[in-house]
């Protein structure tokens, strides 16, 4: 039957971003067009910052030339029946391809380069972020015609609500039978903030009709500049290490030497040396390097409250702070920190001695982990910047604390760990090496990812290394085990991985 | 309320040879005022909320015409409020989201329904079935089968949900019953149009009031002995007026095809739905001609058995589109077959999914297997069933070309003061061990979702603390319930309070206090702080708590985390046996910002200083653990690349939508995670003491060697 059929027009969006106003823009463009038009959602209780979907019918004759047939239009989206598909952000375009509703045949993407991380992608111990890449892939596959762009990027420079810079992408985008200008008309007789709103409206139909250019993929990656002082250093890292590894080490050796001083940098270097030897003999190709070299330039500058004092009174930081606001450098601005040392953190830069003493007293009294000293440190007064200042001078008596030894230490047996393995099987130092990732953040998050590299040290490393668990095994087992460590901050995972492996290979654990 | 419906209010002021446009929810309620009701009630909840709001902020007209509204304290109130047009001829309407708000409702229900009405009787139900429903699945057909209540399910279309509203009143007359009025989640949110007609006040109202009660009369009440007279009348009387009043206004609607020897019987609102399936299946166009007969019920209850047997004589089979279980009308078809001894088969669930929301797949798929298995003559079945699978047939692919995705639910609002609540009872429960915690409905419930992953229960609205009534007794610890100050007016405090304290019970009950009923839509309760009338309603509830004999009591500020953790570790504790109460204190998020924003705004305009706060994290110091992620959840508290060039995990990072609430801080400083979480504080039109305050800090800070700290 070749009657007149609805243009179908799908919209996700997340609750919050003004997808009613977006759909009655849409609804009012029509209506103001003499052409039959319906819309449908489910609100409910998806406001708040939930998946939602609107869904908009528009038939592309006026109801004057239907006489009086009036169309009967759908109230829920048609797999394989959607003209036009708009998401306000890339994970919601992804869902929309995955239900089916973009097809080859007609159906044109409109959407967000944007992400809004879900929940669960925050949460992840690790990186829990879903693939971009992966999600602009299906739908250059699966649409008939596509439109991406950074539609909060350009909802930021316009002044406006994502929405509106959604509403000019689709008029933009032609597949509606309604001229620009009375879409433009919809914003204004809708009245609230309509310049705002047209600025954005306008910013998504210059998207929609210009080539746009994908965006400059800057990393975000703050390096440090060079420092004259380790010219030499770097020179012979050049020489020395593999080129794989170049970038990474000079990196290194310009963080340490901001971190402590030369000296610092220079035992790193010297580390590397014996990793450039085990990594050309069991041929790793510069690969071994590397990865130790960036792992243990992020071990060696432990973060310590030396470090977070240098951090909080960096000027490049309060740099930053300053422009997030978007303030000049005379306007006032007061930066509180929220600082809470324990026991721990304070004995970290006293004397080994006197610190091994005051825990272990703390520890009969029960005092670790109850006891802690809770700040709020104004930055910017005088008072806040010295005490700062104060512990940030403490960087020249660190090499002599308490957690220096326990940290370089530590550094050196994985470190032989890795040189042992190498002896063995390429691709088991580099796993052990990619083990340093457990190991980060204060407090709690420190201990808890200590604990969890030595739980994989002691039941797969050195068994590994003692020659009771195969080598091939134990890479596997070593990935496995640190993915589950990322998995849950109770350890479940991490000791049902252990378990599952120690069923697989009986002898190995058996010897432990 | 979460928003205006100024607009809204005026559409409802149109008269004849006007033309309304707007949402199907308020369609309803113009219909409503259309049909003279003297009197309207209700409870709100999606889908419906729209048209007690609506009625709430349409004062003047409702005044002009004499219609009296009342916003319930929960459905029961609502239902009960009908029981004017018992004796009265007084037309009235109540509305609730269904089907929580029917259970509620349903003891005043049966006492309506028995004695009947002589005034039309209405009850508006947002049926909360399928995608975006937030309730139990269960269908609402059930209550007007057992009560003898009528069930108008009218197509999606304007037109016919207001004249469907119209001649409902009058079957209710007709017929001395009440009518349920059911519209489903979108029909609700529907947008059309339709030819408007004057309001029409009723003959008795506020403005001309009845003369006095009539006399005494036995037979209206729902007390025996003549509840027996009336269980007769219900089937000897009203069933066959209300059956005879739905044949001779043609409710149901039948629309002609030439594939004869079938047919589809769909339920008003699955009609749209059914069309589009038929037309994409090439057996139907866009304004309804189908090729396949369709019998639509916009009454689902009663069935015409004449005109069943109409429909279904000569045909060979029919299917019955009706969404969820169990399948009511399916099984009433065939009763009605079979006592006609008519051999026409009744396909419905099988070819149809059992459960589960009738979705243009589903329908689809259905339609093709119900033609596959009947072979209408002159259809090409194999065609046809090609057709049905080219049409679905790229979807596997296409979802597993993305990837697994995670879930996107509702979570709490960014700056919600519920929210700290849970990252409270996270960190007590790491020095406490988990406990049970029944949870309830609101928005509080979202904390059943990630990150906080919490709740062993939900029994219902308010229900929470009585769920909890024999779980504590045989539990090593104590229960937590968690009830909002919505639930607590809508039932909790009979149910959930006064039930523990008359029973000398234990255990924990945290009141969410946040001002309002947030997750339907701001509305005001009996402990809002204003009402519809402007002062506050004056209810307390730890007034109320106190008078009904709550011996440990605390109000606690929400976002004080410390504070909270402490409170709780005293209530699990506490030696002392009976009822525990914390009122956790903090108004909703999104009223406050919506008063605040206009006050700032105000402020900056005029040029007053005003300081914003926001919270921030060093992305130097954070190493991309996401505890503080973990344990807030807040929308605002993202991640974003690390800028360390030797990591790779994600950091932390707070982004514009931040409201200052403090609970970043709070709980970094309570869970000791990591110093890294900063507050700035930005002065807009500062004073010149802020000015000279700032320069003079700077030059000292300079002195000392950290010019550039401060520049």
């Amino acid at each position: 039957m070749s009657a007149p059929r609805p243009v179908t027009l799908l919209i996700s969006a997340l609750g919050g971003e003004g997808g009613g106003v977006l759909t009655s823009w849409i609804v009012a463009a029509a209506e103001g067009l003499g052409l039959p038009v319906q819309s449908t959602s489910i609100p409910g209780v998806a406001q708040r910052t939930g998946s939602t979907t609107y869904y908009i019918e528009i038939m592309p004759v006026t109801a004057a030339e239907l006489g009086g047939r009036r169309p009967v239009l759908a109230l829920t989206p048609g797999v394989g029946d959607i003209d036009l598909f708009a998401a306000s952000e890339l994970l919601e375009a992804g869902r929309g391809i995955a239900g089916g509703f973009v097809t080859r045949d007609r159906t044109f993407v409109v959407a967000s380069t944007s992400r809004f991380y879900a929940m669960t992608e925050k949460t992840a111990m690790g990186d829990g972020r879903t693939d971009s890449t992966r999600l602009v892939r299906a739908i250059e596959a699966h649409a008939q015609g596509r439109l991406l762009f950074d539609m909060e990027e350009a909802a930021r420079a316009s002044g406006a609500m994502i929405n509106a810079v959604m509403l000019g992408a689709i008029a933009g985008s032609g597949r509606l039978p309604i001229p620009t200008a009375v879409f433009e008309q919809a914003i204004r007789a809708e009245g609230k903030a309509a310049e705002a709103n047209l600025a954005g409206f306008r910013a998504g139909l210059d998207a929609a009709r210009r080539e746009i250019a994908p965006p400059a993929q800057r990393d975000g990656k703050r390096r440090h500049g060079p420092m004259p002082q380790l010219a030499g250093l770097e020179a012979e890292a050049a020489r020395t290490l593999p080129a794989a590894a170049h970038e990474i080490a000079v990196e290194g050796l310009r963080r340490l030497a901001a971190y402590q001083d030369t000296r610092y940098a220079r035992l790193y270097l010297d580390r590397l040396a014996p990793i450039r030897e085990a990594d050309a003999q069991a041929g790793a190709a510069g690969k071994l390097v590397a990865e130790t070299a960036r792992h243990l330039a992020v071990r060696m500058s432990f973060e310590d409250v030396i470090r977070v004092a240098q951090e909080k009174i960096d000027p490049a930081r309060i740099a930053r702070i300053r422009a997030d606001n978007k303030l000049g450098p005379d306007d006032p601005i007061r930066i509180v920190e929220f600082l809470k040392p324990g026991i721990e953190e304070i004995c970290s830069v006293l004397p080994p001695r006197l610190a091994r003493a005051i825990i272990g007293y703390s520890a009969r009294k029960g005092w670790l982990g109850r006891v802690y000293f809770g700040m709020e440190i104004d930055t910017l007064s005088v008072t806040g910047w010295l005490r700062f200042r104060a512990l940030a001078a403490l960087r020249r008596v660190r090499p002599k604390s308490h957690r220096y030894a326990e940290e370089q230490a530590q550094i050196e047996t994985w470190l032989a760990a890795i040189r042992d393995a190498a002896k063995l099987s390429r691709e088991l130092a580099r796993e052990i090496a990619e083990c340093a990732r457990l190991i980060k953040g204060y407090g709690d998050t420190h201990a808890r990812g200590w604990g969890n590299y030595a739980i994989i040290e002691q039941r797969l490393i050195r068994p590994a290394l003692a020659g009771t668990l195969p080598a091939a095994a134990a890479v596997d087992a070593i990935a496995s085990a640190r993915t589950a460590a990322l998995l849950d901050p109770e350890g479940e995972a991490l000791a049902n991985c252990l378990a599952e492996i120690a069923r697989a290979t009986p002898l190995a654990m058996a010897a432990e | 309320m979460e928003r205006s419906f100024r607009k809204e209010v005026q559409s409802l002021k149109l008269g004849a040879g006007e033309t309304f446009r707007g949402e199907g929810i308020l369609a309803v309620t113009k219909a409503l005022l259309q049909s003279g009701v003297s009197y309207v009630g209700g409870y709100q909840g999606a889908p419906i909320s729209h048209l007690l709001d609506v009625m709430v902020e349409a004062e003047d007209l409702l005044a002009e015409l004499g219609v009296h509204v009342e916003t319930c304290t929960n459905e029961a109130s609502a239902a009960a409020m009908l029981g004017a047009s018992i004796n009265y001829p007084l037309r009235g309407a109540v509305t609730w989201k269904s089907i929580v708000g029917t259970n509620v409702a349903a003891d005043a229900l049966s006492n309506l329904a028995s004695p009947g009405v002589i005034g039309g009787a209405m009850i508006i139900i947002g049926e909360d079935y399928g995608e975006g429903a937030s309730v139990i699945q269960e269908r609402s057909i059930a209550y007007a089968l057992k009560s003898s209540m009528w069930l108008l399910d009218p197509r999606p279309d304007l037109p016919t949900i207001v004249r469907l509203v119209e001649q409902g009143f009058a079957l209710s007359e007709a017929s001395h019953a009440p009518v349920m009025l059911e519209l489903r989640i979108r029909a609700c949110h529907v947008t059309g149009e339709f030819a408007a007609k004057d309001n029409v006040s009723p003959a008795f109202s506020g403005n001309n009031r009845l003369p006095g009660p009539p006399r005494f009369d036995y037979a209206r009440l729902a007390h025996p002995p003549v509840t027996f007279i009336q269980e007769r009348r219900k089937v000897e009387e009203r069933l066959p007026a209300a059956q005879a009043f739905v044949a001779r206004e043609k409710l149901n609607e039948v629309f002609g095809g030439d594939l004869a020897d079938v047919g589809i019987v769909t339920l008003g609102g699955l009609y749209n739905s059914t069309l589009r399936a038929l037309e994409r299946l090439g057996l139907a166009d866009v304004f309804g001609k189908a090729r396949v007969p369709v019998y639509c019920l916009n009454v689902a209850y009663p069935l015409v058995p004449d005109e069943v047997k109409r429909f279904c004589l000569g045909k060979r089979a029919v299917l019955v589109v009706e969404e969820g279980y169990p399948d009511y009308v399916e099984q009433m078809i065939n009763v009605e077959l079979r006592r006609a001894d008519i051999q026409t088969r009744v396909l419905g669930k099988g070819m149809l999914p059992s459960a589960g929301e009738y979705s243009s797949e589903a329908l689809i798929d259905g339609l093709a297997a119900f033609l596959a298995e009947t072979r209408p003559a002159g259809l090409d079945v194999a065609a046809l069933a090609a057709r049905a699978r080219a049409l679905l047939a790229h979807k596997p692919a296409a979802a597993e070309a993305v990837g697994p995705l995670p879930p996107r639910p509702p979570t709490f609002c960014t700056g919600c003061p519920e929210r700290p609540v849970f990252s409270a009872l996270k960190l007590a429960q790491r020095e406490l061990g988990p406990t049970h915690i029944s949870a309830d409905i609101g928005c509080h419930a979202f904390a059943t979702f990630a990150p906080f992953s919490m709740g062993n229960s939900i029994l219902g609205y308010g229900m929470s603390l009585a769920s909890a009534a024999a779980v504590g007794p045989n539990l090593d610890r104590r229960p937590i319930a968690v009830m909002g100050d919505g639930g607590f007016w809508h039932n909790g405090v009979i149910t959930g309070v006064a039930s523990n304290l008359f029973n000398k019970g234990d255990g924990i009950l945290i009141v969410m206090q946040n001002g309002y009923t947030s997750a339907t839509g701001l509305q005001y309760m009996p402990s809002s702080a204003a009402s519809r009338q402007g002062a506050a309603p004056g209810m307390d509830i730890e007034r109320t708590l106190a008078a009904l004999g709550v011996k440990w009591l605390r109000k606690v500020r929400t976002y004080g985390v410390a504070t909270m953790v402490a409170t709780l570790k005293e209530a699990m504790r506490s030696a002392e046996r009976g009822l525990k109460v914390i009122i956790a204190d903090g108004e909703c998020q999104l009223a406050r910002q919506r008063r605040v924003r206009a006050e700032d705004a105000g402020r900056l305009a005029r040029g007053e200083r005003v300081v914003r706060t926001r919270y921030g994290v060093d992305d130097a110091i954070c190493t991309g653990d996401h505890s503080c992620i973990r344990l807030s959840g807040c929308p605002s508290l993202s991640v974003k690349p690390s800028p360390d060039p030797l990591r790779s995990d994600p950091v932390a990072t707070v982004i514009e939508t931040c409201v200052g609430c403090g609970l970043c801080g709070e709980v970094a400083h309570a869970a000791v995670l990591c110093p890294s979480f900063y507050r700035a504080e930005v002065i807009r039109n500062p004073s010149r003491f802020d000015r000279f305050a700032h320069r003079l800090r700077r030059r000292v800070i300079g002195l000392l060697g950290g010019r550039e700290a401060a520049a």
